[in-house]
């Protein structure tokens, strides 16, 4: 793109084109995950975003830190990188896991 | 001086004599007493800070912190009775304040933790509807001099350091040690929900969303960011926008 855009407004046109491409990116919520991974065992009580133990099945409802059975949606590749005191492994993991004592 | 204000300078000079013409229902000595006030009054300022500060205090530890609030409440107590106010000028406080030069990007990172205070008391504003953007769509001839109304949340931080991934990374989000805190970047923070969310922007993302939050016209804003950097993705940008709620009104100035 020319940097001669600088001193005028961008062109209705392409205009049109971003924010109607926009529209439909930002409806479709699919996008936003992405980018995104499941990650067992990081959540602070309370702050899963879904999945935790049996009979609970969405966002906000583990009971302890770094529950084993409730996941945050995280940046991808970060997950097995954030620390987790409950996980044998001693970071987050990408399946369900059974807490280890702490 | 009045009596009144006597007092309150002695709470936070701790080498003033106790006011005097003080008396204890007790009997006990009302210097004593004075002094376990003037100890409680600047903890629970301190305490306040460092609630609305928690990752400038895990940058310097829990001693630093405490004794650089300690001089901020000092020379500047609270000026409004809303303690959720308190702390507005820590940030510049921080930046001048030498024994954390060795931290350059400790005034920043507060800045972005002030924000996000703001962020979370402001008021709640409707996104925009699909249907309003449409019927905008339907006479694109005049996009370029649309206005968008921004959350009332939403604001834009440039920062010489990178404030957005170091924030990040003491949420547990990230790899601090794969922070490099000198890299510039610009946060964008808006509350989605109750959930106040710290983004942070690419080049130019900045400048669209700064540009469109001080009013500028959509193709002023989208022409400044492409300006500032030649890979600016300004469909991804305002699908980012439209998908946290970030605008919330479109108006042409001679719409009625």
């Amino acid at each position: 793109m020319s940097k001669s855009l600088t001193s005028t407004a961008l062109s209705a046109t392409a205009l049109s084109l971003a924010l109607s491409t926009a529209l439909s990116l930002a409806a479709a919520p699919a996008s936003a995950a992405d980018h995104q991974e499941k990650c067992y065992g990081v959540a602070m009580k309370g702050k899963n975003d879904c999945a935790a133990g049996p009979g609970t099945t969405c966002a906000g409802t583990s009971k302890t830190d770094h529950q084993g059975s409730a996941w945050k949606y995280v940046p991808k590749g970060s997950c097995e990188k954030t620390a987790s005191p409950t996980s044998p492994t001693g970071f987050g993991q990408l399946a369900a896991f059974k807490e280890k004592k702490t | 001086m009045s009596d009144q204000r006597l007092f309150a300078a002695a709470l936070l000079d701790p080498d003033a004599p106790c006011p005097a013409g003080l008396i204890a229902w007790n009997g006990s000595d009302p210097a004593r007493r004075f002094a376990v006030y003037r100890n409680n009054v600047v903890v629970s300022l301190i305490d306040a800070l460092a609630d609305t500060f928690p990752v400038t205090l895990e940058l310097v530890g829990e001693e630093f912190f405490r004794a650089m609030a300690g001089v901020f409440v000092r020379i500047a107590p609270p000026g409004s009775v809303l303690l959720v106010e308190y702390g507005a000028g820590f940030p510049d406080f921080i930046e001048r304040f030498e024994p954390a030069r060795s931290v350059p990007y400790l005034a920043d990172v507060a800045r972005l933790e002030r924000l996000r205070v703001r962020a979370f008391h402001a008021a709640d504003a409707d996104p925009i509807s699909p249907e309003r953007i449409a019927r905008a769509l339907a006479n694109p001839e005049r996009l370029p001099t649309l206005r968008v109304t921004c959350h009332p949340s939403l604001s834009v931080l440039r920062s010489d350091y990178a404030v957005a991934s170091l924030w990040a990374a003491h949420q547990g989000h990230g790899d601090l040690a794969q922070v490099d805190p000198f890299v510039p970047e610009s946060a964008l923070v808006v509350r989605v929900g109750l959930d106040v969310q710290v983004i942070a922007l690419p080049s130019g993302g900045d400048a669209l969303a700064a540009g469109l939050a001080d009013g500028l016209p959509l193709g002023q804003a989208a022409a400044l960011a492409l300006a500032a950097s030649e890979d600016f993705d300004l469909t991804a940008q305002l699908a980012m926008l439209l998908r946290v709620g970030a605008l919330t009104a479109l108006a042409q100035p001679t719409e009625t």
